[in-house]
């Protein structure tokens, strides 16, 4: 957003000069001078709609980020909350943990037993009357192992449902089983263990509604995570080489010399020249990214024309890491130089030319005429490139996403793309979204603390002084 | 000025360094209307069986509801971007709000936001508001990202609107709002113009969201149609198919821009991209 | 006992009644059914339950019921997006009826409560579920639930070039002995190791072109695990296990063919394409890969000879500790819980159709899978097919899956990131191994067995 930043911070001083001039003493500007601000309904209302989606899709989701960071929330877990479920599984660990075999048994027992209490409940449930009855007269006072030893039975009779699932919903009443049942709160699931196990101890229910619980649990565990683990070390060092190389190589070196170049040009070639790099900023970024596979692979043009040349020929893009390195930020380069041209040629154009003919009379060399005249002028717009850059790089992902992948072997990773692989696009579909968000929330507390420092370096208080016009 | 210097070093190393650029683009232009035998450089025949998924979905898949799809998302990003932010910027700019600075100080951090990397926030957002997997909410989530951008530039282009303006509108009599869309909308066209020509970049360009967001084929855009026949584990797998349908889904963006450049340079190096 | 049926007594008593009162006007169904890892020649995943589904519609007809089922079919190409496009709709609510996945999937996602248990739906005593092979259905159940038909069955087998092994100096009965020595273990890894490396020496093939290993994550790396005496998980407790001197030794050795120059240490994170590429044109020593890669190299890359160009067998035993193997990784049908329940009942009839062995069949040997049941075998399609007769015989019998558990991501991750940092030399085999243990120690905790 804030090419314009200069352009607009020139306007708003333009602007209070503007101000300062003409004077007009209204009983208004007097007002506002004072500093009484009242605040404008029309204002409200014409910053409501932008308010409204600015809190709905950034403010909310970093605030749902935070919560998320401090739990343990997989694709497992489920976002919304989870249910409480007793599973064989879950009675082993449990056993294995120490808790006693009589009480994991006594949740685990599935009889089904043919009753005066199991038809009724049937009947309740509205399983067909004709086969009820059949059921009583067959199979009264039979007990069974398993479910499917039942249904067995049940299909030798002759009014049975004819769908499976029917079938299968009439066999259901007659167990009594709390097993893989999903029990939605904890006080459903007491009651159902209280009503299959009443000798169960107080401590031994707490201890299984605790393990039987699906949904995610708060916990510090992602920061303890990331603050141990190497790969942090590793993610970090890779960030900060994309973005130290891209930005220093292309952002802002690559930017300078176009636009010094562009400017002593004449005007049509530096127009084509403009244009041609400003290509990659508006190609969408699946075609520019497959462009430069096109580039770079096997049998790519780079490989065909350095094999004919007899230098090594391979997939550039991910069969060394240097190569691939050299890839990945010259393709993000190409996007960014753009941003640097433009906004260093807007400087350039603002040079006063006097200054210029005067060193070119005094024999200044050209590259006299950069360093003592140019270069000085663009201190300003350098460090703003600087600063608003590294945070875009920061946040990045998406160009190595489709191209590298963080290949070969994990070396041209980052952090960004990291999270994003952690939280929502991996091999095994095993979404960690509570570690993803606390990577994600790293990069948030970064660019926050990257943006006040910037904007203390750029004198906000400039940009943002109280509007000039209040009724 | 400067013409005691020559141009031509300078030139050639632009030219050099700008080379694997000109390559890029020229191939695909080139690549998607001829043939090339493998491991050739140069094409050797002019063909036009590249472009038969226009006409054929068998090929890839109908490639006009993806192009609908995709001008219905980027159309729908500029008028929602253009409107909210001539509007917000307005208010920013020239009315009196409650922490205005607090406020301004938000949208210039807004932009250092990993936004996407937060898109776990935004999923449950959406489904709260019932529009997962729908076109409306992924304009939406997108439309927002861009806010901030679009906000600071109309209150650039609002802070230079002369306040005399404003000032005999108001003294005719007409309230603040017919002020604002009578007199001081015209003086800003140019900044409305050309965020709405990049709004409209963006949104032609927009890949993840879609496809996070919206991942059932309905309302699939061109950037993941695009996408789908670039996988390079497939029998289909054309690459100068793909670089067909590149230059197809380029083509817009192209004379959008070649129509619109001169206006879009003042802006231009904003954006979301690094 | 069942999961969801307490909630939906009475749903389902009203479908009892509906069922009774004999429907009169015709019932109409949407059945959405979404598809991961599918490519061009495995279009029968889906396609098979739109043949199902005019099947029942038939059925009905006859029975002179009117029933109306559209299916929505849904294909995604890789795995990373699917899955993340069928957890956050279902997390929404909008997941598709019927998921085709990895059967390790089952374990994440019943958790998370996305899944019907398809035994609740179906009749794993009639036809044609029957006749699933037991293992298969094995795989598809956890926690003591079936929640899943197997769609496919595949293995993993190992490659090598009849032609390179000729020109080291194999006799063609040594070539064809070969798979015999490798499955008793007497041909071992890192013999295949030496003589890829002669192969590289003699200029058979060219340079780190010795032997080519699946070229991204996947399930094959496990095997590489358990031919060093690697478990997975633990059989009497049901835990997942860390076996660190496996891990070691699998480590240890892709660094070791690193270090003879076989393989490049950058080689992970290549393309598929340039993979099948370079197998068709013969340019490996060995690789491994897929029972279904096969029909993809005829069909795309041009092998004609697939018989005379390549040998196949087990993964060969890394050392002493383990053995010959090869890990099936099934897909499998998935009922979500998306939809009513008369949806449900709908999608898993569906699925019992689409598994009738004809049907099954089509998908099979188009795409070079095995079969799911016995009673293919009397399919004359899938009989008269030497590919998946043969790899049927030879493998399937040694084929082992991978864990249903839903911390075997985690584990899975941590092996992958592990092997990624010692293959490519940006950490020692230890480091690597000692990394891999403190990822899966803090994101598991005492679910996990180390040894």
């Amino acid at each position: 957003m804030i090419v314009s930043n200069t352009t607009s911070a020139e306007r708003g001083i333009r602007s209070s000069a503007l101000t300062r001039s003409t004077e007009p003493a209204t009983d208004t500007v007097r007002a506002a001078r004072k500093g009484r601000a009242r605040t404008s309904p029309l204002g409200l209302v014409m910053l409501a709609p932008a308010l409204a989606l600015l809190v709905a899709f950034f403010f909310a989701p970093v605030v749902l980020t935070t919560i998320f960071s401090f739990t343990n929330m997989t694709s497992a877990t489920g976002i919304s909350g989870g249910a409480y479920v007793i599973t064989p599984n879950l009675l082993r660990d449990l056993e294995w943990q120490g808790m006693a075999p009589e009480a994991a048994q006594s949740l685990s027992g599935e009889t089904i037993s043919v009753d005066e209490a199991a038809l009724e409940r049937a009947a309740a449930a509205g399983v067909d009357p004709d086969f009820l009855e059949e059921i009583e007269d067959e199979l009264l006072g039979d007990e069974f192992d398993d479910a499917r030893s039942f249904e067995r039975e049940l299909k030798t009779l002759p009014s049975r449902p004819r769908r499976v699932r029917d079938l299968k919903l009439a066999a259901e009443p007659f167990s009594q089983s709390i097993l893989n049942t999903r029990f939605a709160t904890r006080d459903e699931a007491a009651t159902a263990i209280a009503s299959i196990a009443p000798d169960l101890s107080a401590e031994d229910r707490n201890t299984v509604l605790s393990a039987a619980y699906t949904g995610w649990v708060w916990t510090t565990d992602n920061f303890e995570r990331l603050a141990t683990t190497p790969e942090t070390a590793r993610l970090i060092t890779n960030t900060a080489l994309y973005v130290g190389f891209t930005l220093s190589l292309f952002n802002v070196g690559l930017g300078l010399f176009l636009a010094i170049a562009i400017f002593y040009m004449p005007k049509t070639s530096g127009t084509i020249f403009s244009v041609l790099w400003l290509l990659p900023r508006i190609t969408p970024v699946v075609l520019y990214t497959v462009m430069w596979k096109w580039f770079t692979w096997d049998d790519g043009f780079l490989p065909v024309v350095a094999e004919n040349l007899g230098l090594p020929a391979f997939n550039y893009m991910k069969g060394s890491v240097p190569t691939a390195w050299a890839t990945i930020v010259s393709l993000n380069g190409f996007i960014g130089a753009s941003f640097g041209m433009i906004l260093f040629s807007g400087a350039l154009r603002a040079i006063p030319q006097q200054q210029l003919w005067a060193s070119e009379v005094d024999g200044a060399s050209r590259w006299q005429q950069v360093r003592r005249i140019i270069l000085p002028q663009l201190r300003w717009p350098i460090l703003f490139v600087t600063c608003y850059q590294s945070l875009s790089l920061l946040s990045s992902y998406e160009q190595i996403w489709l191209t590298t992948n963080g290949g070969p072997g994990n070396t041209t990773n980052v952090w960004a793309l990291e999270a994003f692989r952690v939280a929502l696009s991996n091999y095994t579909g095993n979404l960690q979204y509570g570690y993803g968000a606390a990577m994600a929330l790293v990069l948030v507390v970064a660019g926050l603390a990257l943006s006040i420092i910037f904007l203390r370096l750029f004198r906000f208080n400039e940009l943002v002084e109280k509007p000039k016009i209040e009724f | 000025m400067t013409r005691n210097f020559s141009a031509w070093p300078v030139l050639l190393v632009l030219s050099l360094i700008s080379l694997p650029l000109a390559i890029m683009y020229a191939s695909v232009f080139v690549d998607s209307f001829t043939n090339t035998p493998p491991g050739a450089i140069l094409p050797n025949e002019f063909t036009l069986a590249h472009w038969r998924f226009l006409v054929d979905p068998s090929i890839a898949g109908n490639i006009w509801v993806a192009t609908l799809n995709t001008f219905i998302f980027a159309l729908s990003m500029v008028v929602i971007v253009t409107t909210i932010s001539a509007m917000g910027g307005y208010a920013v700019s020239r009315l009196n709000l409650p922490y205005r600075r607090f406020f301004l100080a938000g949208i210039m951090v807004m932009h250092a936001f990993p936004s996407v990397t937060l898109i776990i926030g935004v999923f449950l957002v959406l489904q709260f508001a019932g529009l997962y997997d729908t076109l409306a909410g992924v304009i939406m989530v997108k439309a927002t990202l861009m806010l901030p951008f679009g906000i600071w530039i109309m209150k650039g282009f609002y802070d230079a609107v002369p306040w005399e303006i404003e000032m005999a509108g108001v003294q005719d009599g007409a309230s603040r709002f017919t002020v604002w869309r009578r007199l001081i909308l015209p003086q800003v066209k140019p900044g409305l113009i050309a965020l709405g020509v990049f709004a409209f970049l963006d949104g032609w360009g927009e890949y993840l969201l879609p496809r996070i967001l919206a991942p059932t084929s309905e309302f699939r855009v061109l950037s993941v149609y695009l996408q789908q026949i670039s996988v390079t584990d497939s029998i289909n797998y054309d690459f100068n198919l793909f670089k067909s349908v590149g230059l197809y889904y380029t083509l817009p963006v192209l004379i959008v821009f070649i129509v619109f450049q001169n206006r879009l340079m003042n802006i231009f190096g904003g954006g979301t991209k690094g | 006992m069942t999961i969801l049926a307490k909630a939906l007594r009475s749903t389902a008593a009203l479908a009892i009644v509906a069922a009774a009162s004999g429907a009169a006007f015709a019932e109409e169904y949407t059945i959405t059914v979404w598809s991961g890892g599918t490519g061009d020649d495995s279009h029968y995943r889906v396609d098979a339950i739109e043949m199902a589904a005019d099947l029942l519609e038939r059925e009905a007809a006859v029975r002179g019921e009117e029933l109306d089922i559209t299916v929505e079919k849904q294909v995604w190409s890789g795995w990373d997006d699917f899955k993340q496009a069928v957890t956050l709709a279902a997390e929404s609510g909008t997941a598709p009826n019927i998921i085709v996945s990895g059967h390790e999937d089952i374990g994440p996602w019943s958790q998370a409560g996305i899944l019907r248990p398809i035994e609740d739906y179906v009749d794993f005593d009639a036809w044609p579920l029957n006749q699933l092979y037991d293992n298969l259905v094995d795989v598809s159940s956890y926690d003591g639930l079936i929640w899943g038909v197997p769609q496919d069955a595949e293995s993993r087998p190992f490659f090598m070039s009849k032609a390179h092994l000729a020109e080291i100096g194999y006799s063609e009965d040594e070539i064809d002995a070969l798979p015999g020595k490798i499955q008793s273990g007497e041909y071992t890894l890192y013999d295949m190791l030496d003589d890829v490396k002669t192969m590289q020496d003699e200029g058979v093939v060219e340079a780190g072109m010795g032997f080519a290993p699946r070229v991204n994550n996947g399930t094959d790396y496990w095997q590489f695990y358990q031919s060093f005496g690697g478990e997975m998980v633990d059989e009497e407790t049901g835990k997942l296990v860390f076996d660190k001197q496996a891990l070691t030794d699998m480590y240890q050795f892709f660094a070791d063919a690193v270090e003879m120059g076989v393989t490049p240490a950058t080689y992970l994170g290549g393309d598929w394409d340039v993979w099948h590429g370079n197998v068709a044109a013969d340019a490996y020593g060995a690789w491994h890969g897929g029972t279904w890669h096969k029909s993809q190299w005829e069909r795309q890359f041009g092998v004609d000879d697939f018989f005379g160009q390549m040998t196949f067998s087990l993964i060969p035993a890394g050392n002493e500790n383990g053995e010959a193997n090869t890990i099936t990784h099934p897909l499998v049908y998935l009922i979500s819980t998306t939809g009513s329940d008369d949806e449900a009942a709908i999608s898993a009839e569906l699925v019992a159709i689409a598994s009738e062995p004809r049907i099954n069949s089509l998908h099979a040997v188009e795409s070079g899978h095995l079969a799911i049941g016995s009673a293919q075998a009397d399919v004359p399609l899938y009989a008269n097919d030497r590919w998946t007769t043969e790899a049927t015989e030879q493998l399937l019998p040694y084929a082992n899956p991978i864990p249903n558990n839903a911390d075997f991501g985690i584990f899975w991750d941590a092996m992958y990131q592990g092997l990624e940092a010692a293959w490519t030399g940006t950490s020692s085999v230890e480091d690597a191994v000692n990394q891999a243990q403190s990822a899966v120690e803090s994101g598991l905790g005492d679910g996990i067995i180390i040894r």
